[in-house]
C-alpha cells in the first residue's frame, strides 16, 4: 500500500463504531525501517496512534479497539514525527555521494507496518537500503 | 568503476551523515603524498552566513565522494583542523599551492598554469582519491591554442608549490575533455611503466 493511498483514511473504534480521527501522516523509524505510528487529525484527544494499538490497517478504514488507542505522542514519536524525518519530497542520496532523485511516495506492508520500497521518479528503491532520514536527505546504501 | 571529479566540483559539496543531516560543506581540499592524493578536506558551516569550521575531515573517514555529496558515517568523522593540517604538511603542498603552479616537464618545457585538479575516486569510496591530472591554462609554447587542457599525471610526482614536475611524455597525452580523460591517464601510466 502507498502512503498517498491511505492518506485521509478514517480511523474507526470497534467498541463504539465511531470515527476517532483521520490519517494525516506517517511516523517512520528508518532503523526498522517501518511505520511506528500514525499521526491523526480531527481526533477528540491526542494525535498519535502507535502502530501496536492498531487492530487492522484495512482497505477502507483503520480499526482500533477504542478511542483510548489515540494518545499524545511521547518523546520518541514526537522526534520522529518532526519535519526533518519525513520521507516524502526529500532528495535521496547514496553512500557513494550520488543523488538518485526525490521520494514521491512510499510503499509499505499494511499488515506489519514495514516499509517495502521508496518510490522515485526513476523507479522504486528497496527499503532495506534505507540508512537514515535527516533534514537534508534520505540516505540509502549504494 | 571509478569516477573523475574536478576539485572545483568538490568544493561547496555538502557533507552528509548516514542520518541524512548536512553538517558541513567542503571549503578546500588538502593533498597528501606530495600532492598525489587527497588527504582530507577543510570545512565551512552550512548556510549563507556560516564561516569556516574548526574541524576538518580526514580522507580515511569519508565513506563516499560523488558528484552530489560527501558522505560520512557521523559527526565523529571530523577532527580538529590543526592536527590534520600538521599531519598533511609533512607530506605535501596544500590546495592553494597547487592551483596557480607552473607545470614543467622534466626536459624543461613549461606546459602551463594549473587552474583545476582532476581527482579519481574508486566507486563506493573506501579506496584512495588519487590526483590523476591537472587542468591547465596552456603555455604558448605548447602550441595548442588557449583553451584549457587536461594533462595526465604519473602515479607519483614532485611538487614544490612553485613548480610541478611531470615526465616529458605527458605532453603526448594532453586531452581537452574529461570524458576521455580516464583512458588518457591509463594509457599514459601504462606508457611510463613500459619505459622502465
Amino acid at each position: 500500500m502507498l502512503f498517498s493511498e491511505a492518506m485521509g483514511r478514517k480511523v474507526v473504534s470497534t467498541d463504539t463504531a465511531s470515527t476517532v480521527g483521520k490519517v494525516s501522516d506517517y511516523v517512520v523509524d528508518p532503523r526498522l525501517p517501518g511505520i511506528v505510528a500514525l499521526t491523526l487529525s480531527r481526533t477528540p484527544q491526542g494525535s498519535a496512534l502507535p502502530w501496536g494499538n492498531i487492530i487492522a490497517f484495512g482497505v477502507d478504514a483503520v480499526t482500533v479497539p477504542g478511542a483510548a488507542a489515540v494518545v499524545e505522542p511521547d518523546q520518541y514519536l514526537a522526534e520522529l514525527a518532526g519535519k526533518p524525518h519525513t520521507l516524502r519530497h526529500k532528495r535521496v542520496l547514496t553512500t557513494s555521494g550520488v543523488q538518485l532523485g526525490t521520494v514521491l511516495d512510499v510503499d509499505f506492508d499494511p499488515a506489519m507496518g514495514r516499509l517495502a520500497a521508496l518510490m522515485l521518479e526513476q523507479g522504486p528503491i528497496d527499503a532495506a537500503r534505507l540508512l537514515g532520514v535527516g533534514s537534508y536527505a534520505v540516505m540509502v546504501r549504494a | 568503476m571509478s569516477i573523475l571529479l574536478r576539485s572545483s566540483e568538490i568544493i561547496k559539496l555538502p557533507v552528509v551523515t548516514f542520518a541524512g543531516e548536512d553538517i558541513a560543506q567542503i571549503k578546500d581540499i588538502m593533498y597528501g603524498a606530495h600532492g598525489g592524493e587527497v588527504g582530507g578536506f577543510t570545512l565551512n558551516g552550512r548556510g549563507l552566513f556560516s564561516g569556516p569550521l574548526k574541524t576538518a575531515l580526514p580522507w580515511e573517514r569519508v565513506v563516499g565522494l560523488g558528484p552530489d555529496a560527501v558522505i560520512i558515517r557521523d559527526e565523529d568523522a571530523l577532527t580538529p583542523t590543526e592536527s590534520l593540517l600538521a599531519a598533511m604538511q609533512s607530506t605535501g603542498p596544500a590546495a592553494g599551492d597547487i592551483l596557480g603552479s607552473q607545470v614543467l616537464t622534466d626536459d624543461g618545457a613549461a606546459l602551463g598554469v594549473v587552474v583545476d585538479v582532476v581527482i579519481e575516486v574508486a566507486d563506493g569510496g573506501g579506496g584512495q582519491a588519487d590526483v590523476v591530472g591537472y587542468e591547465i591554462d596552456p603555455a604558448e609554447g605548447l602550441g595548442r591554442g588557449t583553451n584549457r587542457m587536461l594533462i595526465p599525471l604519473p602515479d607519483t610526482l614532485s611538487a614544490s608549490g612553485e613548480y610541478l614536475m611531470v615526465p616529458a611524455a605527458a605532453r603526448e597525452f594532453v586531452t581537452d575533455d574529461l570524458a576521455g580523460f580516464g583512458a588518457a591517464v591509463d594509457d599514459f601510466r601504462a606508457h611510463l611503466r613500459g619505459q622502465r
